[in-house]
């Protein structure tokens, strides 16, 4: 079938930019700083620098640099984080990660579920108060500031309700950990984790938890998707074919659902696959803000400790989710338009 | 138009349908008169711009903000498979409900642009299927489609225990399609795409089942318009418009689907509207013409005699504007002018800024549509002749 040479193409496609990027954050590296302050830091005596660099082939040419560095990637040595115990990057790595991922899935959730039936409300009642509230909604989703608009929510769903002694949402952590102190993590996922030990309290203790900072980081996002729901429906919605849908006489709601519906989502499933990568750069401030133990907080303290390993580490972990995140956007293009998988 | 309603399918009486735009109201249609009798094809013809396009659409009530149907009458006259009675019906106080049994099934459209019409995400097939599912009974198509699969089996099976088996269950079946249950939406979905491709193959498509399993832009133009065709025609409409459906085409292929059409209207007993600015497509494939102009009708009658005896000054400079092979003039005749502005159009009769004959009266008097000779109904104080 025509749909597999397709997906095999993109996926070449996608192998190909993962190198492109590796290679850019190589070259960054050597522009940047010396390669070899991944593996030191300031208590590292300055006698031992040269040993270290010989160690780690930075005095070779740079063909040989290079090529240890993607060997040393690909063999799971992403350098140490001279700002976390000198612990190995990739460990760490995936010791926050399920935190930031299980965040952003929420807030993608937030924004998908919310965003494209405002959008297609929005559009199918276009001038309508509904639409204006929407439109207003959206607006101040995409021009707020995130930091801005999470510390907001902070102050008036928690400081605020909670200093009134009124019932408030919880001001950070990923659950309460001094009510379940026992609690052991298998995957890092903690509403996968609790559902299989069947803890069902710590569960919702953890959604709980997830609202605020979900929304917070969800919100930018779910007004990106409404507005281009939005545009999208309505351009979609004066095409010639459904003036055809129309005169076959299906019902309004079939119309839009069937005929409008599918060609609509086509540039809302783009704009979503872009939002992904966003949102786990989006976790930065948001996990910083609500005290989050995910890769964002820990990304911002290896920036302040000018900590390159875990730099590094987390620029290319973002790339490869981006990356990801587009192919899966490439290959729902291909299932939603016929049009695409044979240009 | 006094006939009798058995002889005429649809009529359209004094439609106003304006546009609200921010430059102003355009006062599309004026005033729209015209008839067409059952089993014929009927021309629709004038410039561009003259409301062709917006009667098709206010027929199916289509008009789309910011336009409205501001008032008229537009009858469908069906008749009773069963009694043969003739029951009119007024579409322009159909529910919305009632509304959606008329599209596709009584009135069909085949618009314009074959570019731009069918669905590009979902298939040929599935998008014909879609309006039979709509519209028509399925429950025999079903069973005969299972009688088809077991007399099928039937001819492959050696062992003659089964074959007994076999027989019974086409027994049963046979017996079943006396008065047949409602299909399961599987089998119904099936036998809808089972006509879909028998209408493709009945609008003469090559390979008519690979062309059903296709998606739109895998189709050349010309192939398009006849799955638009097939599509327009799955449910045996009344009445088919085709609003310059051919005109997008090469003159071959144009030649193709207009034979096609009056071929199928014979075998379907449709009724067709032939939308276009073509005078050569009429006088080869209409019997009746009606002439419009800026938003009104101004001539309607039997394309012979229009050709040999057009009554309104507009209908006779229309005709000698078109070239004759054997004439060989340096310049076209055009008629003098150009077409008026519909946001303020001209008062009384809209043609009297461009015509020779006008006199006083066509500047404060709208003409009537009347039936100056029997069988020719012409709008104008002054006809010719
Ligand atoms: N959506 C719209 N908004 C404003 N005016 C419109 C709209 N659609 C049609 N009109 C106006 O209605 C009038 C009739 O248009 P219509 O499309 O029916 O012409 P037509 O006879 O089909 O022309 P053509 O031969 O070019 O297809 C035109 O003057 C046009 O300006
Ligand atoms: S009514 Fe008058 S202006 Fe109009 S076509 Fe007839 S003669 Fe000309
Ligand atoms: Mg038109």
């Amino acid at each position: 079938m025509k749909l597999r040479d397709f997906i095999l193409r993109r996926v070449l496609l996608a192998i190909t930019v993962v190198f492109g990027v590796l290679t850019i954050t190589w070259i960054l590296a050597f522009i940047v700083g010396d390669p070899v302050t991944m593996y030191i830091n300031e208590n590292t005596p300055a006698e031992a620098i040269p040993a270290i660099r010989a160690a780690h082939g930075f005095d070779e040419p740079w063909p040989v640099q290079y090529f240890l560095y993607l060997s040393n990637l690909f063999q799971g040595n992403w350098g140490v984080s001279g700002s976390s115990s000198n612990m190995p990057v990739l460990e760490i790595l995936a010791l926050k990660f399920p935190a930031t991922i299980e965040l952003a899935i929420v807030a993608m959730i937030f924004a998908i579920i919310l965003g494209i039936p405002l959008g297609i409300i929005s559009a199918t009642r276009k001038d309508q108060k509904i639409d204006h509230f929407t439109r207003i909604f959206s607006l101040a989703g995409v021009s707020m500031p995130i930091f801005w608009f999470a510390f907001m929510l902070k102050y008036v769903l928690y400081y605020y309700l909670a200093v009134n002694n009124l019932p408030h949402l919880p001001g950070g952590e990923r659950y309460d950990t001094s009510t379940y102190l026992d609690f052991e993590f298998i995957t890092g996922f903690l509403l996968l984790d609790s559902l299989i030990q069947g803890n069902i309290p710590i569960f919702l203790d953890g959604l709980v938890h997830l609202i605020m900072p979900g929304f917070a980081l969800g919100y930018l996002t779910l007004a990106i998707i409404t507005r281009m729901m939005r545009s999208s429906m309505l351009e979609v919605l004066k095409e010639d074919y459904i003036t055809l849908a129309r005169s076959k006489g299906l019902r309004e709601k079939v119309v839009i659902y069937r005929h409008a519906l599918r060609n609509a989502m086509i540039p809302t499933v783009t704009v979503i696959g872009l939002a992904f990568g966003g949102l786990i750069t989006g976790a930065v401030l948001t996990e910083t803000i609500f005290n989050w133990p995910g890769l964002g907080r820990w990304a911002v303290r290896s920036i302040l400790f000018a900590d390159l390993a875990a730099i590094n580490g987390f620029t290319l972990l973002v790339a490869i989710i981006f990356v990801t995140a587009n192919l899966i956007v490439d290959l729902i293009y291909g299932v939603l338009d016929p049009r695409i998988r044979f240009g | 138009m006094t006939e009798s309603r058995e002889d005429i399918v649809l009529e359209v009486h004094d439609l106003f349908t304006n546009f609200y735009t921010f430059e102003g109201t355009v006062r599309a249609l004026d005033g729209v008169e015209l008839f067409l009798r059952r089993g014929d094809t009927m021309g629709l013809v004038g410039e561009t711009g003259c409301g062709k396009s917006v009667t098709a659409r206010s027929i199916l009530r289509l008009v789309e903000p910011p336009g409205k149907i501001e008032s008229g009458k537009i009858i469908y006259n069906e008749i009773d498979k069963q009694t043969g009675e003739v029951k009119p019906i007024d579409i322009l106080s159909l529910s919305e409900e009632e509304l959606l049994d008329l599209r596709g099934e009584k009135i069909a459209i085949v618009f314009q642009d074959p570019a731009t019409y069918p669905n590009p995400v979902f298939r040929i097939g599935d998008q014909i299927a879609e309006v039979v599912l709509l519209h028509q009974d399925l429950r025999y198509d079903v069973i005969d489609m299972k009688i088809e699969k077991l007399e099928k089996s039937l001819q492959g099976e050696s062992d003659p225990d089964k074959q007994v088996h076999i027989k019974e269950k086409i027994e049963y079946y046979r017996e079943l399609r006396k008065d047949p249950p409602e299909p399961d939406k599987k089998d119904a979905k099936a036998a809808a795409f089972r006509r879909a491709v028998n209408m493709l193959n009945l609008v003469r498509m090559p390979s008519p089942e690979s062309i059903a399993m296709q998606y739109p832009h895998e189709l050349s133009g010309g192939m398009r318009q006849r799955a638009l065709i097939a599509m327009a025609l799955a449910c045996d409409p009344g009445v088919l418009i085709c609003d310059e459906a051919t005109t997008a085409l090469d003159v071959t292929v144009q030649a193709q689907v207009l034979k096609l059409l009056n071929h199928l209207k014979k075998e379907i007993g449709t009724s067709i509207i032939i939308i276009t600015h073509d005078m050569g497509v009429v006088a080869e494939t209409c019997n009746w013409v009606t002439v419009m102009y800026a938003g009104t009708t101004v001539e309607s009658c039997a394309t012979k005699n229009l050709f040999t005896r057009p009554l309104h000054p507009y209908t006779d400079g229309l005709l000698t504007a078109v070239p004759k092979l054997h004439e060989n003039k340096e310049r076209l005749p055009q008629i003098l002018g150009s077409v008026p502005n519909l946001i303020t159009p001209p008062s009384g009769c809209r043609f009297h800024p461009r015509c020779a004959y006008a006199t006083e009266q066509c500047k404060s008097v709208k003409p009537k549509l009347t039936e100056l000779e029997p069988e020719h109904w012409v709008a104008c104080h002054n006809p010719l002749n």
